[in-house]
């Protein structure tokens, strides 16, 4: 009991324990907003790219792509934690507007819009087609020319807050746009294709416009309906192929044990057919799918936060002080406290108890002000840029809305956990000397 | 000489100073190292402008003739040291089995080029040639050659970030396919022209090797005549659709602009005979104007987190008052003598002032020795980093440049030191007055 009472005491009667509370006060509170922010857009930057690739993908990095997939999808269709299949076709793509000079390099993705948006979140990227997905290959203008969807960044700018502006719909704008692909043989060589020599073109009419949130996917990527994909790649000839499979799971089904089915039953696959193209196909999650992009987000979390640990060392530097200043300050309590029979280790519990405590009121300080900024974080970014013009990121040349400003609990819990160790660790050399205090020495008369 | 020597006295004997020392270093250290570091991006970022496109870039609304005779009229300003065409577009290129690529394709002329830019250097079999970079292909004169960006043929390794460089050397002299496409005039429908796609045939003659990952994996270079007689074949005058500049050593940048622009309308309005508008399309920049928007997000990161990092390092002002308060607490017997043999009040705070500037100076000394190495030494570290933990932090795809850029930023670094130093000296100055306060009659009582 008497650990709490003096502890509190001097918590509470020594004022330079004031200053330990707020350095351990201010560095959680920049690190709670730094975390949380840096966390949020991890987490959402993975959130998007699992909506952009569903859970598993079967495929190739070959644009060569491989054959058999029907027979493929027609095995997983018979599982049953499986939820949705769509078989994809990935080019490269040179694109022209009617009328323009200019050409731009793409990359093209040929979808079942419907099979696609079961798997994946792309019905959720759409503007237009939202609701009717069925249609999102049907341009309103001309229903008889075919319809693309834009990665929204080929086909609309971005005002300074993020906002795109909307300035003409499909309905309206008669865009058609000359697209061309080199068709490759199942050997990759090119193949004739026709009146054009190398190359096929086909004029698609624009229809919709996929935000995924993903800068890199949102300003490469058009989307084509499958067929037309396939035969502008020359992957429609006998033997057709593909080159990604995408597959989402039902609910509950641990990501995975799904992939290591969706592996096993692609191995019993494979050994059924002798083709080598099947040899280039990988099963991955959609974490190690995505797996270049995450990580280098990831990494910068780590550095960010290797880097907030190197400055928390001075808090543990005041921490040590504090105590120190306060055991020689307190040397004559611990002697009359060893005096009457209070041991080492209760001298140390009752200096780390302390310590304890100051990281503890530090942290709830530091949280409490950090969450309240980060409640706030958005309108006060919104007024910084209404009177001074200054955002966080500009969001004319990142693909960032909101600022994230939710806490999450278990950062939180590490961040306060980390502090308080801080801490203990500042408090550990001081608590050493005060336990080895001798009453004897401390208690003489000439000392008091 | 007495404050001198008991600074000097209280450094030796209370080691708890070096806490304060440590922690000035560790924050003056990490500012400097975050500042360098994204300064000397920002340079490199700015310099791989200049390497690629020149001082000066003169990119018009559509293609136009006669660009010889600008050039020629360019030569003549005195500021401009070289300039020379180019004629882009994009395009397809079939590498091999499978091996599609999405390309920008630049018509250069590739000796007048390299005297506009720096682009000699990063050619992997030209580089150290005395002779001019040319597009021939030894053993292969019909042929049309070609230059390539290494990261065009192949990724970087993904663990160690390394090109393959033997197998890249193997392409050289092989044949590629590339596809493009250009607006021609259609005979029925003059006003109207229509699209068409092309497709040749050229051999790799070298790499280009930049350094810097977005362009080595955008562009494919050709002789700009080749180019254009494949997307415009029924043009016979030569035709560009870009300039790119280099000035004269010490030219005044704005003053060369407005000459080039001057030049530029006369010509346009005089050779080309085009309209006042569109004149008025034509971006005339510098690389770093280019760059600038990129440029201004990165100084604002940098700024967001050089404020974080300060307010952070904020704390190490409590602790130099932590320590010097219980320095003045410790030392009360010796500021009583002091002021008993008639110092004065004022001399007493300066003895404890003057400590804590000594620290702030000492700590940021420290500080900036450290962050020098350690910027310095960047890449080395992270090489071990990639070595001990397998964690390949630095990559080019990610970050553009194969290496981390690496130069001290000196300028930023005097603001560092100087506020690491007031920040001690605020630090001490409360405990500094308590000192001054101590009356030696009360200290140094018998009882």
């Amino acid at each position: 009991m008497y650990k709490i009472i003096l502890a509190i005491r001097y918590l509470v009667k020594r004022r330079i324990t004031y200053f330990a509370v707020a350095a351990v006060a201010l560095c959680v509170f920049i690190v709670v907003v730094v975390m949380t922010v840096l966390t949020g857009l991890v987490s959402d930057f993975k959130q998007k790219n699992h909506s952009f690739v569903g859970d598993c993908v079967v495929g190739t990095e070959s644009l060569v792509g491989f054959a058999y997939y029907e027979d493929f999808i027609k095995i997983l269709g018979k599982e049953d934690f499986i939820e949705g299949v769509s078989p994809v076709i990935k080019s490269y793509a040179l694109i022209s507007r009617k009328g323009s000079e200019q050409n731009y390099g793409v990359e093209i993705m040929g979808i079942d819009p419907v099979k696609h948006s079961q798997t994946t979140g792309f019905s959720q990227t759409l503007h237009y087609h939202e609701n009717d997905v069925s249609n999102v290959f049907k341009p309103v203008k001309d229903p008889n020319c075919m319809g693309c969807v834009l990665g929204i960044d080929l086909a609309l700018e971005r005002d300074e807050q993020g906002r795109y502006t909307y300035g003409f719909s499909p309905a309206e704008a008669d865009i058609a746009l000359a697209i061309t692909c080199f068709p490759l043989t199942a050997k990759g060589a090119l193949a004739k294709a026709g009146g054009l020599g190398l190359v096929n073109t086909k004029t698609f009419c624009y229809s919709d416009t996929s935000q995924s949130g993903l800068a890199r996917v949102d300003s490469s990527i058009i989307y084509l309906p499958f067929e037309q994909a396939q035969l502008l790649c020359g992957m429609a000839e006998p033997g057709k192929r593909i080159n990604a499979i995408h597959i989402k799971f039902k609910k509950g089904v641990n990501l995975n044990a799904g992939c290591e089915r969706v592996t096993s039953l692609w191995q019993q696959f494979k050994q059924k057919r002798a083709d080598e193209l099947l040899n280039t196909v990988t099963v991955q999650s959609w974490k190690s799918n995505r797996r270049a992009y995450i990580a280098a987000m990831e990494k910068e979390q780590a550095m960010m936060t290797a880097l907030f640990g190197l400055v928390g060392i001075t808090t543990v530097f005041i921490i040590l002080v504090v105590f120190y200043m306060i055991i020689s300050h307190k040397s004559k309590d611990i002697g009359i406290l060893k005096s009457i029979g209070v041991s080492n280790a209760n001298v140390i519990q009752l200096f780390l108890g302390f310590a304890f405590l100051v990281g503890l009121l530090g942290s709830v300080i530091g949280s409490v002000g950090g969450w309240r900024f980060l409640v706030h974080i958005n309108q006060i970014e919104n007024w910084l840029f209404n009177h001074f013009g200054f955002q966080l990121w500009d969001r004319s040349i990142y693909a960032i809305g909101d600022i994230p400003n939710q806490v999450e609990l278990s950062v939180l819990i590490v961040i306060i956990f980390s502090a308080i160790v801080a801490c203990l660790a500042g408090a550990l050399i001081p608590t050493w000397q005060a336990a080895k205090l001798k009453p004897v020495e401390i208690l003489q008369v000439s000392q008091l | 000489m007495l404050k001198l020597f008991l600074w000097l006295r209280y450094l030796r004997k209370r080691k708890i100073v070096y806490l304060s020392i440590a922690a000035v270093a560790l924050s003056v250290s990490l500012l400097i190292v975050v500042v360098s570091l994204f300064t000397s991006f920002i340079h490199a970022f700015e310099q791989s402008a200049v390497d690629t496109v020149g001082d000066v870039v003169l990119s018009a609304p559509v293609k136009f003739e006669k660009y010889e005779h600008f050039i020629e009229r360019l030569e003549q300003i005195g500021k401009v040291q070289a300039a020379t065409a180019i004629l882009s577009a994009e395009g397809l290129l079939h590498l091999g089995k499978g091996n599609v690529r999405a390309v920008e394709i630049l018509g250069i002329e590739a000796a007048k080029r390299a005297k506009v830019t720096g682009y000699k250097q990063f050619l992997l079999k030209q580089k150290l040639l005395p002779d001019d970079p040319t597009f021939e292909v030894p053993n292969l004169t019909d042929s049309i050659g070609g230059f390539v960006g290494i990261a065009v043929i192949t990724e970087p390794d993904e663990k160690t970030d390394e090109y393959d460089f033997q197998s890249i050397e193997k392409m050289l002299g092989q044949q590629v396919v590339l596809t493009t496409g250009a607006v021609i005039e259609d005979k029925d429908t003059p006003a109207q022209g229509r699209f068409k796609r092309k497709t040749l045939r050229f051999t790799i003659a070298d790499i280009v090797f930049t350094g810097v990952y977005d362009l080595d994996k955008r562009f494919v270079y050709l002789p700009i005549e080749h180019l254009q007689r494949i997307l415009y074949p029924n043009e016979d005058e030569k035709l560009a659709n870009q300039i790119q500049i280099k000035l004269s050593p010490d030219t005044d940048t704005e003053a060369a602009l407005t000459q080039i622009r001057g030049a530029w309308q006369v010509f346009a309005a005089e050779e080309l005979k085009w309209t006042p508008n569109l004149i008025r399309y034509t971006d005339i920049q510098t690389a770093q104007q280019m760059q600038s928007k990129y440029v201004a997000a990165l100084l604002k990161q940098m700024g967001v987190l050089l404020l974080v990092f300060g307010v952070v390092s904020f704390s190490v002002i409590v602790l130099i008052f932590c320590i010097f308060y219980m320095i003045v607490r410790l030392k009360q017997r010796d500021i009583a003598v002091l002021k008993s043999c008639g110092a004065a009040s004022s001399s007493v705070a300066f003895i404890f002032v003057g400590f804590g500037i000594c620290v702030g100076l000492v700590g940021s000394g420290t500080g900036v020795i450290l962050g020098y190495i350690f910027t310095k030494n960047i890449n080395t570290i992270e090489q071990w980093i990639t070595t001990i933990l397998g964690l390949k932090l630095w990559k080019s795809s990610v970050y553009m440049f194969s290496k981390i850029p690496n130069e001290v930023n000196w300028n930023s670094a005097l603001p560092i030191v100087l506020s690491a130093t007031l920040a001690a000296a605020i630090g001490a100055l409360i405990p500094a007055i308590v000192a001054a306060m101590t009356r030696p009659v009360e200290i140094l009582r018998y009882e």
